[in-house]
């Protein structure tokens, strides 16, 4: 009798056993989370930095790379090219972010009332962003040709101001510029459509009832509670847009090349070219840090005034 | 000052959901009116088509002199508070109570001695800085009150305005609703479908079911002589006890249903009432537990202090309460002999659950 109370349970060996104590079976989940961090982020981001610290060009073995200190970063900043794809790339993205806002702003007003086919509507602003960018790519290529569907619909618009409607949509330089820039937002404006529609939507009926109540205009309401009220769905837009935009690169690739000459090239094709056509690593490795630190101090910029903006909205304690 | 009058009411929503089925009623000038019943009666609609929320499908809505059915909320000089209050949580409390005249452009200055003479009445200068957010439920409530308040409307629309709060906070604010009503002398319609706050605070109470008025009359009136079962049951806490069955007069007159054989004083019985199917209606407090009567068992008792709830089975379909008054203690399983007050007892018709004269 004695015996058998004091005889421990015998534990089944093996790492099933061993995982399945709780000591160790509750770590497993940090595991599994640390790990991918390790091996899809902080490890493609510590190579990054270490290779931008390198003298290293891909059409030489890696054996013959050596650290060369911030050599990069110095040629990445002295490099004018740089500086002008950066530049085209924030107007790029300003004008286009711009145009999707104020659009998709009008469009989920318009689509907020109640009408017949509403519904519809909405399904159908929603298309574009669902197209892959691959095809609206080729499709805008075919709608900017010089004879093509575009100049053809501005024609009798242009020509009784005596401008001959030849815009050459992709040989031009300033013309190419505003063909990318409105390819994007064709794209792109469904997004911020769906984000301005959820807003709306969400908006209290009580706030807009009570203006009326106390005899609020439409435009005063418009002005003073719906869009302040809209405020943060405003600056959630403005931030993935933005995110997004500064990476333009599938339409300046598709529709232009980059041309005509630098006139299209993005920050993000001006990598692409160094790194895939120059061979030169080390340079875009830390044209890519760089961008980095610059593309995420924005965002975090608006991320805090999102949050913000939240913490003002809050409801008084104690309240449904 | 306005009188509201309500003509024949109706409001439908699309196809067949009738939520205002004809309301007649005439609020006069400075009453305190209350809406009250369950959710989805109407009150809440009726109250919107006085203030022009919702356009009534028929019928009309006068207020003073005018007809204000095709006027916007705006231009019928009413306030209204919502149920959950319905404060702009982007604007600071002062710019809240402002918002009513800044959008009618009354001058900064003349803007400015308003909002803090309001602010002083409903005591919350200390808050005109701050945002809604960062008020508790009472000076939100305030806040509301003095936003509603600051361009003295003819009327005063309350939608539940104290259904968010918690208990002891909504019986403080009963009081102080009454004394501004005291104070402001204007029409007050309020919407609740809680009897004790429509008890508590109205001149008159409309008391709606399915669209309808079922009773419009007095606090008093209404408790004491409800119009038909829905009003009876609705009012009183504990809810009023009812018993179906027949009342027969041999030679004096007898209640009796299935369990129960009860004699009658004669002047509690209506003459309409004798030799039909009716159902007997008696307040908790007329419920008298004592040496003679009836039979029944104790099966649950709430001690609220100065008077105990006694809940007890008689052999009928359901429980009857009786409210005691004095320092007797109950057990549960107890025999009782229960008996009702004569002028406690309501007869209503068992057909069509009006109570008979």
């Amino acid at each position: 009798m004695v015996a058998e109370t004091e005889t421990a349970p015998r534990r089944p060996a093996g790492l099933t056993a061993w995982l399945a104590q709780e000591r160790v079976f509750r770590l497993v989940p940090f595991v599994m989370v640390e790990g991918m961090f390790l091996l899809l982020l902080a490890l493609p981001f510590v190579l990054t930095i270490y290779i931008s610290l390198l003298r290293w060009r891909a059409n030489r073995p890696f054996e013959q790379a050596y650290v060369q200190g911030f050599v990069n970063y110095a040629r990445v900043i002295g490099e004018p090219e740089f500086w002008w794809s950066l530049g085209r790339t924030f107007y790029f993205a300003g004008a286009a972010v711009t145009l999707e806002l104020v659009l998709g702003f009008s469009l989920a007003m318009l689509v907020h009332q109640a009408f017949r086919g509403r519904r519809l509507y909405i399904t159908i602003f929603l298309i574009p962003m669902m197209v892959v960018p691959v095809v609206v790519g080729y499709n805008f290529s075919m709608i900017y040709v010089d004879s093509g569907p575009l100049n053809q619909i501005l024609a009798p618009i242009l020509t009784p101001f005596g401008v001959t409607a030849r815009i050459r949509w992709l040989s031009h330089p300033i013309a190419a510029q505003w063909a990318i820039i409105l390819a994007d937002v064709w794209q792109w404006t469904s997004l911020t459509f769906l984000i301005f529609l959820s807003g709306f939507a969400a908006l209290p009926p009580e706030l807009i009832n009570a203006a009326r109540v106390m005899g609020a205009s439409r435009w005063q309401i418009f002005r003073r509670i719906q869009l302040p009220l809209l405020k943060p769905a405003i600056i959630i837009a403005v931030v993935i847009r933005t995110m997004e935009a500064l990476k333009l690169f599938d339409q300046a690739v598709l529709l232009t090349f980059g041309g005509p000459g630098d006139s299209t090239q993005t920050i993000a094709f001006f990598l692409w070219r160094q790194v895939w056509q120059f061979n030169k690593y080390g340079f875009g490795a830390a044209a890519s840090v760089l961008l980095l630190l610059l593309f995420s101090s924005l965002i975090y910029g608006g991320i805090y005034l999102l949050v913000r903006e939240r913490a003002l909205l809050q409801q008084p304690e104690g309240r449904g | 000052m306005a009188r509201i009058v309500l003509e024949n009411l109706v409001k439908t929503f699309g196809a067949g959901v009738t939520a205002v089925a004809g309301v007649s009623l005439d609020i006069q000038d400075g009453e305190f009116m209350i809406f009250v019943g369950p959710s989805g009666c109407g009150k809440t609609t009726t109250l919107n088509m006085i203030c022009g929320l919702e356009q009534p499908t028929s019928g009309q809505v006068i207020i003073g002199d005018r007809v204000v059915n095709d006027l916007e909320p705006g231009e019928r000089h009413l306030g209204m508070v919502f149920q959950n209050l319905a404060l702009f949580p982007h604007m600071t409390v002062f710019e809240n109570i402002a918002f009513g005249l800044r959008v009618r452009k009354v001058p900064t200055a003349d803007l400015n001695e308003r909002v803090s003479r309001i602010a002083e009445t409903f005591q919350i200068t200390h808050l005109l800085a701050k945002k809604p957010a960062q008020c508790s439920g009472g000076e939100a409530q305030r806040v509301a009150l003095a936003r509603t308040t600051i361009s003295s409307p003819d009327v005063l629309l309350l939608d539940e305005p104290l259904s968010s709060l918690d208990a002891k906070l909504r019986v403080e604010m009963r009081t102080e609703l009454k004394r501004l009503h005291e104070q402001l002398r204007s029409t007050f319609v309020y919407v609740t479908h809680d009897q004790a706050e429509a008890m508590t605070m109205a001149d008159r109470i409309a008391v709606m079911q399915g669209g309808r008025i079922q009773q419009l009359g007095t606090p008093l009136e209404i408790y004491r002589r409800p119009a038909n079962l829905f009003v009876a049951g609705f009012f009183g806490m504990p809810t009023m006890n009812l018993i179906s069955g027949r009342i027969c007069d041999s030679d004096s007159p007898r209640f009796q249903s299935e369990n129960l054989d009860l004699k009658l004083p004669a002047k509690a019985v209506p003459r309409t009432g004798t030799d039909r199917d009716v159902c007997i209606g008696v307040r908790s407090e007329h419920v008298l537990l004592g040496a003679q009567g009836a039979a029944g068992r104790v099966q649950l008792t709430e001690p609220l202090g100065d008077e105990t709830l006694v809940f007890f089975d008689y052999g009928g379909p359901s429980q009857l309460v009786a409210k005691y008054r004095g320092d007797r203690t109950f057990n549960v399983g107890e025999a009782i002999v229960f008996d009702f007050d004569p002028k406690g007892v309501l007869v209503f018709d068992a057909e069509d659950e009006t109570r008979l004269a």
